[in-house]
C-alpha cells in the first residue's frame, strides 16, 4: 500500500512518493529539498508546508499526552502532533490517515477513496486475508470514479467531506477499511523493514552490553562527537540517548570529549528523542512552497490564503484546531505556550543517504536532504552551527538579507519566524568548529544499516549532487544549499485565521 | 477543508470522555530537587544588540522537572523589577550545573536595566535561587521623552 500511486486521484502519488527507503522513508528527491521543501500533491502544482518526516521509528512515540507534571505534551505524531492516536491507539496509524484526504499531498476528497482503490488493487486477496473476508465489500455508487478522479477541495464539493454516497452500513466498512489502512501502515513502520535498530550506534552498545561477538565500531572522532552530544552540546537532554545520568568522568560540565563510556544502559533501544516538542527559532524559509499558493487553482480551491502572512505556529495551531480537530478541549488553553513548537525528531537516520551518494554533506557526491520542520538547514553541519551559534550571530532580519560582510547560516542567523516560547537550552554551546564536525561524525553513527543491510537501501535512481569547491564557494558543508537563498519579501502580519483564534498567542505574533 | 473532519469531530466527543491520563511511556524523567541552588556564575550579559538581550548565568542543577524556566525580573527603577522574561531550558539529569539563559525582547535602546535572576519548574515553584540585583544598559541612542 505504501507504494500504491493509485491512492491518489491522478493515480500518481503514493505514500512513498514522499517517504522512500534510502532517505530513512523521508524526503527522497533532492531538488525538492533544496528548494520548495513541500512535495508536489498528486495535482502537481499543489504542495504543502512542511518536510517529510522519516518514518523510522515514528511507530514508537506514545498516544499525544499531557503531562500534569511536566506541563508539557509528549507524543502524537507529526510535526505539530496532529496525529494524536486517541482513536486507533496509534499516533503512526493515524498519521497515515491524514496525507491520502490533504488537498495539497494524495487529495483523494473523500476516505472511502482509499476503500475504493483497495476494492481493485492487484493486492486485494493480501489485505482480506489480514482483515477479513468481507472487509472490502462496499457497493459503490457508479459516480465513485469520476468523485474519486477529481482532487479533494475543488469547488464543485463545496463543504461536502463525504461526496460517495454510501449507505450507513457501507460507509462504516468504508471507515473501517480506513483504520486498517493506518494500522497496516503503522505495522509495517514498526517493522524490521523500517525502524531496523541496526546502526553503527547499537553495535556499539552490544558491544558495551558484552554481547558475543560485537566490537568497538566507533572511531575516535565519533566517540568525541558522543561525548559532546551528552556534555558540551547538551543534546541528549532532548535527545536522550539511553545511557545513564551517571557518566564519568564527572561534571561540572559533562562528558569531556576524551573520556571512556563506562556508564550503564538505561534504555536497551533509545530513540533519541523525549517525544516532546520545542520552538528552535528557525528562521522562515521563503522558498517554502505554501507561501506561493494563495490563488485559487483550476478547481476553485486556495490553498493557502494568508501567503507570506502564515505562520507556522506547529503545535500551537494544532491545540487551537486550526490544523486540524483537536480531540480534546481541556488542552486548548495550552495553545500560547506551545506557539512555535514542534517535534523533537528522533536523530536516528537523519544522516541516511543513498549509499551510491556518499553523504548528505557537500562538497560529495552527496545526497541534498533537508532539516526540521521547514528545511530551511541543508546539511548537518548547519544543523549543529544552528544550535551552537543561534544566538552568537543573530541579527534582526529575514532570510536573504543578511548584512554584507556576513554570510547567512554561517555567522549570520536570520530571527525566528516564531519567537514565542523559543528554547534557550541551545543557541550558544561553546562548541568549536572541529567539536560541531565530531558530532556530525557522531550524528552518522546513528544511521541504520551498519549491523545489518537496510532493505531497499540501493533504490535512489536520481543523480546524487556535486560542486567544485574551487569554482562555487557555497560547496561545503556550511554553504550547502545558499546558492537557492531569496530574499524574503515584506512580510504582512500573521493572518487573523492563525494568529487570531482564542486562545491567541502571547505576546502577539506580528 | 480536511475531509477528516467528520470522522475527528466524533473522535472529539470521546475523546473528551477519556481520562487525560493514558498509560504511556515516561519519557522524562524527574530527578530530586537539588535543596539549595547556587549561582556558580554569572549573572551576565551574554547578547545585547538594539533589539535583543540575552542574560546568562550557571547554576548547581536544580533538578525537579526537567522542563524547566529560567527568569528575570527586570526594570528601569531597582526598587521596581515589575516586567518578567522566562524562557525555557531543558535540563539535563546527568549534568552537576544548568547554564541558564533568559532572552529579552524589545528592551528600549540606550536605557539602564536593573534585575535578578531565577529559575523555576515547569509547575512554577521557585528554585530558591539568591540573586542580587545588577544592571546593564542597552546600546543604541536613548528614545526622547514624548516620540
Amino acid at each position: 500500500m505504501n507504494f500504491d500511486e493509485n491512492m491518489s486521484p491522478f493515480q500518481n502519488r503514493a505514500c512513498g512518493f514522499c517517504h522512500m527507503p534510502y532517505a530513512g522513508f523521508s524526503g527522497p528527491i533532492p531538488s525538492v529539498n533544496l528548494t520548495m521543501v513541500a512535495y508536489p500533491g498528486s495535482f502537481e502544482f499543489r504542495a504543502g508546508k512542511r518536510t517529510a518526516q522519516r518514518y523510522t521509528y515514528a511507530p514508537n512515540f506514545p498516544v499525544l499526552n499531557f503531562n500534569k507534571t511536566q506541563q508539557a505534551f509528549f507524543g502524537g505524531n507529526f510535526w505539530d502532533s496532529r496525529a494524536t492516536g486517541y482513536l486507533l491507539g496509534s499516533p503512526d496509524a493515524e498519521q497515515a490517515q491524514h496525507p491520502p484526504v490533504d488537498t495539497q499531498e494524495h487529495a483523494l476528497p473523500d476516505t472511502a477513496c482509499i476503500a475504493f482503490r483497495l476494492s481493485t488493487a492487484v493486492y486485494r486477496p493480501l489485505f482480506e486475508t489480514v482483515w477479513g473476508t468481507g472487509s472490502l465489500d462496499i457497493k459503490f455508487p457508479h459516480e465513485t470514479e469520476t468523485i474519486c478522479d477529481t482532487p479533494g477541495g475543488a469547488s464543485i464539493f463545496g463543504t461536502d467531506t463525504m461526496p460517495i454516497k454510501l449507505t450507513p452500513e457501507d460507509r462504516t466498512i468504508a471507515n473501517n477499511v480506513f483504520d486498517h489502512w493506518g494500522n497496516s501502515l503503522d505495522q509495517f513502520e514498526a517493522s524490521t523493514d523500517v525502524s531496523a535498530f541496526s546502526s553503527k550506534f547499537d553495535e556499539y552498545l552490544a558491544f558495551l552490553a558484552g554481547v558475543a561477538g560485537a566490537t568497538n565500531p566507533m572511531t575516535p572522532d565519533e566517540i568525541a562527537g558522543y561525548n559532546l552530544f551528552k556534555g558540551k552540546g547538551n543534546c541528549n537532554s532532548c535527545h536522550l540517548d539511553g545511557r545513564s545520568t551517571a557518566p564519568t568522568p564527572p561534571p561540572p560540565d559533562g562528558t569531556a570529549p576524551n573520556s571512556t563510556d563506562t556508564g550503564v544502559t538505561a534504555s536497551t533501544a533509545p530513540l533519541f528523542t523525549c517525544f516532546g516538542s520545542a520552538n528552535l527559532g528557525l528562521p522562515l524559509n521563503p522558498r517554502d512552497a505554501i507561501y506561493y499558493q494563495n490563488k485559487p487553482d483550476f478547481y476553485g480551491f486556495t490553498a493557502n490564503p494568508d501567503g507570506f502572512g502564515f505562520r507556522d505556529l506547529g503545535l500551537g495551531s494544532f491545540l487551537r484546531g486550526v490544523a486540524a480537530p483537536n480531540p480534546n478541549s481541556d488542552w486548548t488553553q495550552f495553545a500560547p505556550t506551545s506557539d512555535g513548537q514542534m517535534q523533537t525528531s528522533t536523530a536516528r537516520n537523519v544522516a541516511m543517504a543513498p549509499p551510491a551518494c556518499g553523504s548528505t554533506e557537500a562538497p560529495g557526491p552527496y545526497f541534498q536532504k533537508e532539516f526540521f520542520h521547514n528545511g530551511y538547514i541543508k546539511s548537518l553541519k548547519q544543523l549543529v552551527h544552528f544550535y551552537n551559534t543561534r544566538d552568537v550571530y543573530p541579527f534582526p532580519v529575514t532570510s536573504g538579507h543578511c548584512p554584507a560582510g556576513t554570510i547567512e547560516k554561517v555567522n549570520c542567523w536570520p530571527m525566528p519566524e516564531v519567537k514565542n516560547n523559543l528554547d534557550m537550552t541551545v543557541g550558544k554551546l561553546g562548541l568549536t568548529d572541529t567539536e560541531e564536525n565530531q558530532i556530525v561524525a557522531f550524528l552518522q553513527t546513528l544511521t541504520d544499516g551498519f549491523v545489518t543491510p537496510y532493505p531497499d537501501i540501493n533504490t535512489f535512481t536520481g543523480t546524487c549532487t556535486t560542486c567544485n569547491p574551487a569554482t562555487d564557494p557555497n560547496c561545503s558543508p556550511s554553504r550547502q544549499g545558499n546558492g537557492s537563498l531569496i530574499p524574503t519579501p515584506p512580510l504582512p502580519p500573521c493572518g487573523s485565521d492563525i494568529c487570531g483564534v482564542a486562545p491567541v498567542p502571547s505576546p502577539p505574533i506580528p | 477543508m480536511n475531509k477528516l473532519l467528520l470522522k475527528l469531530a466524533i473522535t472529539a466527543t470521546a475523546g473528551s470522555l477519556l481520562s487525560s491520563n493514558p498509560v504511556v511511556a515516561q519519557p522524562s524523567p524527574i530527578t530530586s530537587k537539588t535543596a539549595r541552588v547556587q549561582i556558580t556564575q554569572g549573572p551576565e550579559i551574554e547578547l545585547s544588540k538594539e533589539s535583543l538581550t540575552i542574560i546568562t548565568w550557571t547554576s548547581t542543577n536544580p533538578g525537579g522537572t526537567d522542563e524547566h524556566f529560567g527568569v528575570v525580573h527586570y526594570g528601569t527603577d531597582p526598587n521596581s523589577l515589575t516586567e518578567t522574561a522566562k524562557s525555557h531550558i531543558r535540563l539535563n539529569p546527568s549534568h552537576s550545573s544548568t547554564v541558564f539563559r533568559v532572552r529579552l525582547d524589545d528592551l528600549k535602546p540606550g536605557t539602564t536595566y536593573y534585575y535578578t535572576v531565577g529559575s523555576m519548574g515547569s509547575n512554577g515553584a521557585a528554585d530558591g535561587t539568591k540573586s542580587t540585583i545588577k544592571q546593564f544598559t542597552t546600546t543604541g541612542e536613548p528614545q526622547r521623552a514624548g516620540r
